[in-house]
């Protein structure tokens, strides 16, 4: 309090801030209109450091918020018209500017926000300046909301990322009505997907395993719900999604593809607020409110399915104690100390149950992050996270009767925690440092297991792998005159397979084939480092300004993984096991370099983008024939190594304003892997190599409270192993490919369209008080039996007979009703 | 196990759809094809000899006549198998019909000559324990295919496996003398479980494999038979990629491959063989189901 009077005077400069002179009424500073935003929030005690600024500069930072929640906004920009530069809010909504003295203009815009522009004096006196931006909206139409210069897309250094926000999510058709983040990363460019209803996303050529998918910071493991239809992240607690397909920074490690950063609303701190929702799969709930007099907030968000629900009445004998249920428990809370000082702490628990009182399977992710900002100065910027993450399954028989004579029970996890410190340092408005580092500890269970018969019991488990994950990392991002910016940096991680554990050695006796592991094998004691690796990874990005609305970007990155999903079907399943790197596995390493065009059109109502890539990839796993991947002790021996390759171009166009809004995403790719012993040591193309992907995504607001969206998808078959040959066996007819090839056909390309219509409602469900709407959605709208993969296989009737078969997931069209309210 | 849960998060997904379709596919060179199974059985055994075709092409195998075909044990005896009606099945006759060819601990090796190539395969015959009983008790399914019986017998079958890791079994049914012949209803045991990493050496069979005796339920009168074939480790994994390369659908199959054959073409540069020369000692149990002895649902 102290300190706070004592600087007081010093803010008061802040409170007189002229409006610039192009600034609209409504598009006033939230300072004025909302007394909240200068009380001790806008008034920062530290908010000057004498001594910390070069004589003659002043830095100013601060946090930009949204009016409405309070809700931390993330890449805000920042600039800065007087020395046409600026930069960008942080994922925790955080800028700082260092600047000679003298008057400037900042511009604050943000995408669907209105701008805001705010004319500051610098003297040798640090400012801090914290912002509140109004979202566009339909009770402000009174208000001309000018144009804005959204060009962030064309002036960042980022290339080869998508955000898509939250807003447009909701809007899109989805399946089942159910509003779905990773269904919807699949319509951008360079995402792909294996089929229908396969659990993750395919990213420029990786498998899904080889995306960081982080909830807060913290990895999930498994980011699918009943196999994959659905995905775990409730879209009622999520603010903000982020791919990095490439161009990596620096302060991102640990999987080699992509970077799927997903932000957790942090709860409203203006007022409470109530969200519930009935879809034909999920009910769901969320409910938010601020804390300690608005400097605190959290969120608790729910969802569960509730098919169980309604059919266990119309169970009887054998089926009644089928369980058959997920839910997802989502919840954050965040307190700020004082103006240096901002906690949050967010949890994600989720569960899919099935089974029946003879047999249960169950699987499901657990994450806690917790995370301290603390602003050292204004130029100094940390985030410490610490995370624990875990994904576990189990399966068995009979598991409530301990005492059964014949029994079964396997549980399999992987768990991990962290501790990751990531500073900002914001040198000069031309360079801002990051500088961090991370580490991480992991414990796998592969699998534990006990199976009983008549009474007699076995341990069937498999030993526990440990391992530990360390890395440090630099980088810049430096500002060369008004036309380049680059950033670059520097990353070395390092992985430790540590003991207790007894190791094989495997012999290639024939390649492509089962290896055989060398007896005895060495032991190693606990906490004994059986083998290391260390990689160093460069990152660079550079973006040249071509002219006011265009830009070259370019960008390299290599990136490494020390984490493998064994996994050898067409569509993950949860049974699939996350294994460590280990004497045997080495570490997967990736290259990539993007070359991409970035341009605006008509005052950025249109935003396109061409980008190609080139990716190599390193010690990619392949598994041998009838590979046995499960509670298997020489599992080792099943695995195959090759390399891959991946190569394409992606065509973007977004509209962003108006009425219709939307995006055309085509992607032109082609993924390869060569595997000794697999394909005749040929390149052969991945099972989710997909030559042309189309979407196209349109959302059409009608005014008079309804809203209407489509999506179109095309996509050419996936590859196929067809067989050249029959030959009988036993009075059967079985397949063979004389040439023994892998993927050398493709199935028939996949198409549909999806639409949706929105109602709104002006008042809730009880009372006049908050707002509803109706979700009528048609998936697969005119009814095409799109195969997500054609096999072949003997006649049922006759074994010597062989036909092919077309699988498609969804036989038909799928409609749905949600209905949502808030109050 | 593994199967079964896998079986039952493959049944769990949505019910999708299935459609039989056209498909125009590449046909490869003919090959030899060795469908060649010998047990410790009475009466003549026999050795199939014919070529791939192209993969839809369902009219019959074509044989391969003239060919030289040759069983030899260790011991040095020489079983000479002939193609008595030219149709390509090659039998070999035992002098009187109570004298089996194969016994318990034998090598084999089969050797055949055709067009210049010389192949050979070799077996061993294994132990097998005995089936000590079988039960059965009425049962009434909430879910049965839909040209199943609604109700009937389900049975189960004991038996231990024997003492040593790594014995394999494939596990036989009959009903009413009618073997059960699908690819489906291949039902194979490694030790007393279902995989190498399942450590249920000597175990009785655990009960997944006991149970999985009733393709279809039993019903009052049928005659129940099932034999214990002991087999090759070898043997267990090429009928374990049949089975999966003959179903391998859905969400979760995984890459089509070749199914390993044990036939090698002695001229390494010569083309390749298929198929699979095996060979069993078999143990076997029946019963005909009668719903006085069957035993109250557990």
């Amino acid at each position: 309090m102290l300190k706070l009077i004592l600087f007081s005077p010093l803010l008061f400069p802040l409170g007189l801030l002229a409006q610039a002179p192009d600034s609209p009424p409504g598009a006033s500073t939230p300072g004025a209109s909302t007394p909240g935003a200068s009380t001790p929030g806008a008034s920062t005690p530290g908010a000057s450091t004498p001594g910390a600024s070069t004589p003659g500069r002043a830095t100013i930072s601060g946090y930009v918020k949204d009016a409405a929640d309070g809700e931390g906004l993330i890449g805000v920009s920042v600039y800065v018209r007087e020395r046409g530069t600026g930069t960008v809010t942080n994922s925790y909504g955080f800028y700082s500017l260092t600047l000679p003295s003298g008057t400037y203009t900042l511009v604050f815009t943000f995408v669907s926000y209105e701008k805001v522009t705010r004319r500051i004096e610098l003297t040798s006196t640090d400012v801090k300046l914290d912002l509140e931006l109004r979202e566009e909206g339909r009770q402000l139409q009174e208000v001309v909301v000018k144009s804005r210069r959204e060009d962030d897309n064309v002036r960042s250094v980022e290339m080869s990322v998508n955000r898509v926000d939250m807003k447009t999510i909701r809007a899109m058709p989805a399946l089942l009505g159910e509003v779905d983040l990773v269904r919807s990363i699949q319509l951008l460019p360079g995402v792909s997907t294996v089929g229908e209803g396969a659990s993750g996303f395919n990213v420029r050529g990786g498998d899904i395993s080889q995306n960081l998918v982080l909830l807060d910071e913290a990895p999930v493991y498994n980011s699918s719900h009943l196999f994959g239809f659905f995905s775990v992240f409730n879209p009622d607690a999520v603010k903000d999604v982020k791919l990095i397909k490439g161009g990596i920074p620096a302060n991102y490690g640990g999987r080699i593809s992509s970077i799927l950063d997903v932000r957790m609303k942090e709860g409203n701190s203006k007022q409470a607020e109530l969200n519930a929702g009935v879809g034909a799969i999920f009910s769901r709930l969320a409910y938010e409110r601020p804390l300690f007099k608005g400097k605190g907030s959290f969120i608790v968000a729910a969802r569960r399915s509730y098919i169980d629900v309604l059919a266990k009445p119309f169970l009887s004998g054998d089926l009644k104690g089928s369980k058959f249920y997920f839910y997802d428990l989502t919840a954050k809370a965040n307190y700020r100390i004082d103006d240096k000082n901002t906690v949050f702490v967010s949890g994600y628990f989720g569960r899919d149950v099935f089974g029946s009182e003879e047999f249960g399977f169950d699987w499901g992710n657990g994450t806690v992050s917790g995370r301290w900002n603390h602003v050292f100065s204004n130029k100094l910027f940390l985030n410490l996270t610490s995370y624990y993450s875990n994904y576990k399954y189990g399966l068995g028989t009979k598991q409530s009767d301990p005492n059964a004579k014949d029994k079964f029970e396997w549980n399999s996890k992987i768990m991990s925690w962290s501790i990751k410190p990531d500073f900002t340092y914001f040198l000069t408005p031309e360079n801002q440092i990051s500088f961090g580092g991370q580490y991480i500890n992991y414990d796998s269970q592969p699998g534990s297991a006990m199976a009983r018969s008549n009474g007699e019991s076995r341990n069937i488990s498999l030993e526990s792998r440990y391992g530990d994950e360390s890395a440090l990392y630099i980088s810049n991002e430096q500002k060369i005159g008004s036309r380049l910016t680059l950033q670059y940096g520097l990353r070395y991680s390092m992985y430790r397979v540590l003991g207790p554990g007894q190791i094989y050695a495997y012999e290639t006796i024939i390649p492509g084939e089962r290896k055989a592991p060398d007896f005895p094998g060495t032991t190693y004691k606990s906490g004994e480092v059986i083998k290391q690796y260390g990689n160093w990874e460069p990152r660079f990005s550079a973006n040249l300004g071509v002219s006011s609305a265009a830009s070259i970007k370019v960008s390299y990155n290599r990136t490494t993984q020390y984490l493998h999903l064994l996994s050898n079907t067409a569509a993950s399943s949860p049974l699939d096991v996350w294994t460590l790197s280990s004497k045997n596995i080495k570490p997967q390493i990736a290259d990539q370099v993007a070359l991409g065009w970035f341009q605006n059109f008509q005052d950025n109502a249109f935003e396109f983008s061409v980008e190609t890539y080139y990716k190599d990839l390193a010690n990619q796993i392949d598994y041998v024939r009838n590979s046995d991947l499960l509670l298997n002790p020489f599992v080792e021996g099943d695995l195959l190594t090759g390399k891959g390759r991946a190569y394409g171009a992606e065509f973007y166009l977004k509209k962003a304003k108006g009425r219709l809004t939307g995006w055309v995403s085509y992607t032109l790719a082609r993924t390869e892997r060569l595997v000794d012993g697999i394909n005749d040591n040929r390149w052969f193309p991945a099972r989710f190599d997909k030559t042309h992907n189309l979407s196209t995504v349109a959302l059409y607001d009608l005014g008079n409270k309804w809203s209407v969206s489509a999506n179109f998808a095309f996509g050419s078959g996936t590859p196929a192993t067809y067989p050249t040959n029959r030959f009988e066996w036993n009075g059967w007819a079985l397949p063979n490919n004389y040439y023994n090839a892998r993927n050398n056909n493709r199935i028939p390309a996949y198409h549909r369209l999806d639409l949706s219509a929105t109602k709104r409602v002006n008042h809730g469900p009880f009372s006049k008080r908050g707002s509803a709407e109706w979700v009528f959605s048609v998936y697969n709208a005119y009814n095409r039996r799109n195969p997500f993969s054609v096999y072949v296989r003997q006649n049922g009737d006759d074994s010597r007979l062989t036909e092919a078969v077309r699988y498609a997931v969804f036989g038909s069209i799928v409609p749905a009703v949600t209905y949502n309210f808030k109050f | 196990m593994k199967n079964t849960a896998l079986f039952i998060l493959l049944t769990l997904t949505l019910t999708a759809c299935e459609d039989v379709i056209d498909l125009d596919t590449e046909t490869g060179p003919a090959q030899l094809v060795v469908d060649g199974w010998i047990t410790n059985q009475t009466g003549p055994q026999s050795i199939r000899l014919s070529q791939t075709a192209g993969y839809f092409d369902n009219s019959p195998a074509k044989p391969v006549l003239g060919a030289t075909v040759l069983v030899t044990d260790e011991a040095g005896t020489k079983y000479e198998f002939k193609d008595l009606k030219s149709s390509g099945q090659y039998v070999w006759t035992p002098f009187s019909p109570t004298n089996p060819m194969g016994y318990l601990g034998g090598d084999y090796t089969l050797s055949i000559k055709t067009n210049g190539e010389e192949y050979q395969a070799k077996t061993h015959l294994y132990p097998v324990p005995r089936i000590d009983s079988l039960t059965y008790f009425f049962e009434k399914p909430p879910i049965v295919a839909n040209d199943s019986p609604k109700e009937g017998y389900q049975a189960e079958f004991f038996a231990r496996d024997l003492p040593g890791e790594g014995n394999c079994y494939w596990i036989k049914v009959f009903k009413n003398g009618k073997y059960f012949a699908k690819t489906t209803d291949i039902n194979l045991a490694y030790d007393a479980a279902f995989s190498p990493g399942a450590a249920s050496d000597g175990l009785l069979f655990i009960l997944p494999i006991r149970r999985s005796i009733t393709p279809e339920l039993w019903q009052e009168r049928d005659t129940v038979r099932v034999e214990l074939h002991a087999i090759p480790k070898e043997a267990f994994f090429f009928l374990q990629q049949v089975r999966l390369e003959s179903s391998n659908q859905g969400l979760f199959a995984t890459p089509p491959s070749n199914i390993i054959s044990n036939v090698v073409n002695q001229n390494s540069g010569g083309r390749k063989a298929l198929g699979f020369f095996g060979g069993s000692i078999v143990s076997g149990f029946q019963t005909v189901i009668d719903p006085k002895k069957a035993r109250p649902k557990p």
